[in-house]
């Protein structure tokens, strides 16, 4: 019983501190104490029952002396009981605003090293608030500076201003045709193909000389994504589709790919796409002597087997990756 | 896979696929073919190439019977690389050339009266593959009729289709592990229209190849090399 009544306690001890204590512990571990002595008092009572009356000499006597005994085994059970009604009175309620109401009850499964549910769930609920809260700090930070590459307003001024039409996004596609061939003509050295194959999204077939194939996925006028591969790299997939998602065999090119990602989220102008589209292929165009020069920092060809792949995107002078710090 | 440059050193040869052309290469001091093969194996792992298997390119003459008497015999050279295990170039040097299957070996056993095997002039080249970065370097040991006679060393840089492009990256990367005796451009180019602004192919890489193992034929064999 004693066994028992220990590990009760320490379950109540582990609900008093997740319940974040509106409990008077004092007064819990005295209540514990006094259900300790009552449950005592009453084994006494009925060990004394158990034990029926003792060898006395005469019958009134031996009843005298079980009667007395009974008595004072019964007050002593009121005794202890009323005892414990005034403690559990002070012992208070636990608070309402437990955080987790019901889930707090799993915390009373004695199996703890088999089934870990309660620790776990609290470690995710703390998880998730310091997760919240660190994503409303950086999206204040983030807000700060306007990432948006196109012209489209929303939010709350929404309701003030005029509805405000999302005019770059939605361009007519003979416009982006017009544009892109236009581009196409400005350098005899870069040839562009526009194709569409899903839709009224462009994407465009960059060959620059003998040196590269590159894939721009466009968005009305909007550069989405990029890949670049070799010359000699097959463009189309097994079914005559242009193939847009794997990636090149060799590294310079994957590299190169990397850095044309960059330059797409560099160059930006929200009121003006085709500026943008300009800088973006007179920026790749520098690549047309990718294996030709050598960095303007080191001076050397090969860097960890590598061409100077990076392109400074005002001046366009190649560097290494690793080199352009 | 084209420029591919090889090189055989020991006096060496070098292939540079598609450029070929020999330079002097001095042996390391007092060492065999198999020794200088290993350092230079060694000089590539430091670099941080990756083996990847073995290579073979190989060559047998054939002589064209029925020509008119006081004409050079012509020699066709029949080559195989293991780069393209599936064909196999016949060529003349200086000439026309065919890629064929591999079935062509056996037309030529069929066609024994017109061409006849000179079967103690094959040369061969074997060795290993390795991988840096986006070059492939075939290190490999040249024999003919089993005595070593030279070291080839082929450097290709995948991406780059056009030999004048990436000539300069080549012999910097080549300075790396092979020190300061470099080639020269190989002649290959030199004979062909728009010189070394075309893409470069196969065929080309061939010929150097073919160029190596007729100046091996030439030599005379190295004092203690028989293996």
């Amino acid at each position: 019983m004693t066994v028992f009544m220990r590990r009760s306690s320490q379950r109540a001890e582990k609900m008093a501190d997740a319940m974040n204590v509106g409990v008077n512990l004092e007064a819990f571990s005295q209540a514990i104490s006094a259900i300790q002595a009552l449950r005592s008092s009453v084994t006494r009572v009925f060990d004394s029952l158990k034990d029926g009356m003792k060898n006395k000499e005469t019958l009134e006597g031996r009843e005298k002396v079980f009667i007395t005994e009974f008595q004072d085994n019964l007050q002593s059970v009121n005794r202890d009981l009323n005892e414990l009604e005034r403690l559990s009175t002070l012992v208070g309620r636990p608070s309402e605003s437990h955080p987790l109401h019901n889930s707090g009850l799993l915390s009373l499964d004695p199996v703890q090293d088999k089934t870990p549910l309660y620790s776990q769930l609290l470690q995710a609920y703390k998880w998730s608030n310091k997760l919240q809260y660190h994503a409303g700090l950086a999206s204040s930070l983030l807000n700060q500076q306007s990432l948006k590459r196109s012209a489209n307003q929303m939010g709350a001024s929404a309701k003030r201003r005029p509805k405000v039409q999302p005019s770059t996004l939605v361009l007519p596609p003979q416009y982006v045709d017009d544009v892109i061939s236009r581009i196409g003509r400005m350098f005899p050295d870069m040839s562009i193909e526009l194709f569409r194959p899903n839709g009224t999204s462009a994407v465009l077939l960059v060959t620059l000389g003998k040196v590269l194939k590159t894939i721009v996925v466009m968005r009305s006028l909007f550069i989405d994504r990029t890949i670049v591969r070799g010359f000699n790299e097959n463009v189309y997939s097994e079914d005559g589709k242009l193939d847009i998602w794997s990636k090149s065999n060799y590294q310079v090119f994957q590299k190169v790919t990397d850095h044309a990602t960059t330059a797409l989220l560099h160059y930006q102008l929200p009121q003006m796409p085709d500026v943008v589209v300009r800088s973006f292929m007179t920026w790749l165009r520098s690549y047309i002597k990718l294996f030709q020069t050598p960095c303007q920092r080191c001076g050397k060809f090969l860097q960890e087997g590598l061409p100077p792949t990076w392109r400074d995107f005002r001046t366009l002078e190649a560097f290494h990756d690793t080199c352009r710090q | 896979m084209l420029n591919n440059i090889l090189m055989l050193l020991t006096v060496i040869l070098c292939v540079l696929s598609p450029l070929l052309s020999v330079c002097q290469v001095p042996l390391a001091e007092g060492k065999s073919v198999q020794q200088t093969i290993d350092i230079l194996h060694k000089k590539l792992e430091q670099l941080g190439a990756v083996k990847q298997g073995n290579f073979t390119v190989d060559c047998e003459t054939y002589h064209a019977t029925g020509n008119a008497s006081g004409q050079p015999t012509k020699l066709l050279y029949v080559m195989h690389n293991s780069e393209t295990p599936l064909s196999c170039l016949a060529l003349f040097e200086g000439g026309p050339c065919l890629t064929a299957d591999g079935n062509f070996d056996v037309l030529m056993i069929k066609l024994k009266s017109h061409f006849q095997n000179a079967k103690g002039h094959k040369v061969e080249s074997r060795g290993s593959r390795y991988r840096y970065c986006d070059f492939l370097i075939k290190v490999g040991a040249v024999t003919m009729s089993s005595s070593a006679r030279g070291i080839s060393v082929e450097v290709e840089y995948c991406p780059c289709v056009v030999p004048g492009d990436c000539w300069n990256l080549m012999k910097e990367f080549m300075q790396s592990f092979l020190g300061p005796s470099i080639p020269e451009l190989p002649s290959v180019f030199a004979t062909k229209p728009e010189g070394l602004y075309v893409p470069a192919d196969c065929v080309d890489t061939m010929t150097q190849y073919l160029e190596l193992f007729s100046k091996v034929r030439k030599q005379q064999v190295l004092p203690g090399t028989t293996r």
